[in-house]
């Protein structure tokens, strides 16, 4: 259990779709979408409630929960393989010393009838952990790393520990077995600003440390300003664009994206400059079958949109799924004014040519 | 932060702390109870020793023969006001005296209730338990397979069992065991051809006559269990800690008892609650099975205008729910942290 293994595995979603059955039969909550988490990186996903963020989160464990289902794609990860193909005890094993999950702050993750040095003992047992001893003293290291009494608190109950506590004890379960690619969703939620700003700079911290591959679910693009490195945003079960996260939230490319960042309110100026984006996010039954699933809030709707299926873009790092973008650039595109490379995909997002 | 209490210490002096709030007020329930039981008792119409008096003097008995008589055969007669006998009453129970039982005269009620307790709390502690496990094991599994056949199966049974009244129940397996298939005595707690002692043919014949009282407890409380235990894991399912645990990759077995443990946590409350319920006794099924137990006994008190006694079996349930109630509660304090440590934080 070194601390210092850098070799930081990569996780690549590739075409992945995840229906729930309901009673209007089976509806996507994510689809088609691709996804690379570069090794050593942290990449946030952004999105409203419903958008489909958390249920991607629950993909990187192939724990997508009844009524829904993984209806298509993969989720390579480095080092394990296909996540999706894994059934049984592999996948089970795979949760935990692969991939970290860490819940919400809100949520409570942990048993309220046992300490969290008697979990730590459950979790190791889970996962043929032989030097138990040398389990808890990760544990207590970590959690002293991140600021705690580690003895104090693996004696003490969830209830006896506040929210920013429980949090951090979260991360120490998703990292205590080795794991080298981390899952947190919604991290600071729930949290006050101080907490937060402490949990972030955690995350960031034994991020680099450990040498993890990070994936960041939120709400927030303050959370993801602060500790992303790429971002993707996500809109009705699609990632709309994507990006590092200076480039996308610096000149945002999609039309959603754009009235995300004018719906922040300023701490100086005008509060009016806040505008908020016009409508409602779609529901699970309201994603619209066929073309563009941003169009009915879209200021730069086009006749295209209503049935086409939006363009992939890819200019440079940065990827777009917009049919106004790619107007934009398709008459003018063949000189080389543009220095970047550009690739224009049609229909739906699909795992492109690469492996 | 200071968040953390130490529980070992703070939660012992907690613990005796409460202890003695529960005992405090218990003895303050058992006053109410034992004055309104009295008041009410004492203001039904019709009085045993008047009816027998005027019986004796209808067969042509002198008035003062049959005064005679009728102090003979119970051995005392109350006089004075309401007040003054509610005082008696009360200087009696500070002795730990309940009186003298006048259905059963010249035997004090305590002596009455002891010997029908023991053929209530027997049989109804064995229903209760045999229930409870059978309950809570296949409640268990009627809310992990709840989507299917097995489930929808186990949690009718359980509907079906709670709705049927256990005078029903008893009758039903009265008739079916004793007249259809005869082989159960219809009532009685032994034959009398076995001397009572440890014998083996007494205690088989005692085994015999408590399975149909038994069963019928069982059967008539096991659908409380199963349904009860069924919507508790089915809630525990939901809660945000066992996802957490499968996706941190513990084993079944392990989230198994997760869920297992919590779910079965409130149902402490209602067991410690339905033993306390015993000392009332199952006045349908020892009425059908003619079991001499603590129902059955109630029901002669009553009929026989027994003050006394009824009294006295009021007051052993009051005390019984009382002791329960107390238990359970003692019980959190050891099973549950977030009680032990007085639960402010969330």
């Amino acid at each position: 259990m070194s601390v210092t293994d850098k070799r930081a595995p990569g996780v690549r979603i590739s075409d992945l779709s995840v229906v729930y059955r309901t009673q209007a039969g089976e509806l996507p909550a994510v689809r088609g979408v691709d996804l690379e988490l570069v090794p050593g990186t942290i990449t946030g996903v952004v999105g409203e409630s419903g958008s489909g963020k958390s249920t991607l989160a629950l993909s990187l464990l192939n724990a997508v929960q009844p009524p829904g289902r993984i209806s298509s794609g993969s989720v390579e990860i480095d080092g394990l393989g296909d996540v999706v193909s894994l059934t049984g005890d592999n996948l089970r094993k795979a949760r935990g010393r692969h991939v970290g999950y860490v819940f919400q702050a809100a949520q409570n993750s942990l048993n309220p009838l046992k300490t969290v040095g008697k979990q730590l003992l459950d979790l190791g047992r889970s996962h043929d952990v032989d030097d138990l001893p040398g389990l808890v003293k990760e544990a207590r290291s970590l959690l002293d790393r991140m600021g705690m009494d580690g003895a104090r608190v693996l004696d003490s109950h969830q209830h006896e520990l506040s929210g920013g506590m429980r949090q951090r004890v979260g991360i120490m379960l998703a990292l205590v077995l080795n794991a080298h690619i981390v899952v947190l969703d919604e991290p600071t939620t729930a949290l006050d600003m101080i907490t937060q700003a402490t949990i972030l700079r955690i995350i960031r911290e034994v991020h680099e440390e450990r040498g993890l591959t990070t994936l960041v679910i939120t709400h927030d693009l303050g959370v993801v300003a602060e500790i992303a490195d790429r971002l993707a945003v996500m809109y009705g079960g699609r990632l709309v664009e994507q990006g590092p996260t200076r480039e996308v939230l610096g000149a945002p490319k999609h039309p959603y994206t754009r009235g995300l960042l004018q719906a922040i309110p300023r701490l100086v100026g005008d509060i009016d400059e806040a505008r908020a984006l016009p409508g409602r996010p779609p529901t699970l039954g309201t994603i619209p079958p066929d073309g563009c699933v941003f169009r009915e809030r879209c200021a730069v709707r086009m006749d295209v949109c209503e049935t086409g299926e939006p363009p992939v873009l890819t200019i440079g790092p940065r990827i777009v799924a917009c049919h106004a973008e790619a107007g934009e650039r398709e008459p003018e595109s063949e000189p080389a004014e543009e220095p970047e490379k550009e690739t224009v995909t049609t229909g739906p997002v699909r795992g492109e040519e690469q492996a | 932060m200071t968040l953390i209490g130490v529980p070992g210490r703070t939660g012992g002096i907690a613990v005796v702390r409460r202890l003695a709030g529960h005992l405090a007020r218990g003895l303050v329930m058992i006053l109410v109870v034992t004055t309104i039981s009295f008041l009410i008792i004492r203001n039904i119409p019709g009085d045993p020793m008047a009816a027998k008096y005027e019986k004796l003097v209808e067969q042509g008995m002198s008035p003062e023969a049959a005064q005679q008589a009728v102090n003979v055969l119970y051995g005392f007669m109350p006089t004075g006001s309401m007040w003054e006998q509610y005082l008696d009453y009360m200087k009696g129970l500070a002795r730990l005296d309940l009186g003298q039982s006048l259905t059963v005269p010249g035997t004090g009620v305590s002596t009455v209730l002891m010997s029908a307790a023991k053929w209530t709390l027997i049989p109804v502690l064995a229903g209760t338990l045999l229930s409870f496990v059978v309950g809570i094991i296949l409640g268990v599994y009627a809310a992990i397979k709840r989507q299917g056949k097995l489930g929808d199966l186990l949690a009718i049974s359980g509907s079906l069992l709670h709705g049927v009244p256990q005078y029903v129940l008893a009758l039903l397996l009265g008739a079916i065991f004793t007249t259809l298939i005869p082989i159960l005595p219809a009532g009685g707690t032994a034959d009398i051809m076995f001397e009572p002692g440890l014998n083996a043919g007494y205690i088989g014949s005692l085994v015999q006559h408590a399975t149909l009282p038994v069963v019928t407890y069982a059967l008539a409380s096991y659908g409380g269990w199963i349904l009860a235990m069924k919507s508790s894991v089915v809630t525990v399912l939901g809660d945000d800690f066992i996802l957490a645990a499968e996706l941190r990759g513990m084993k079944r077995s392990i989230i198994f008892r997760y869920i297992a443990r919590n779910a079965i946590l409130p149902l402490f409350t209602i067991l410690a609650l339905s033993l306390g319920l015993l000392f009332g006794g199952a006045i349908f099924i020892e009425r059908i099975f003619n079991y001499p137990g603590l129902g059955l006994m109630l029901i002669d008190s009553i009929t026989g205008r027994d003050y006394a006694l009824m009294g006295g079996a009021f007051l052993l349930i009051t005390v019984a729910i009382i002791i329960a109630n107390i238990a359970a509660d003692l019980l959190y304090t050891v099973i549950d942290p977030r009680v032990r440590s007085g639960g402010e934080a969330a």
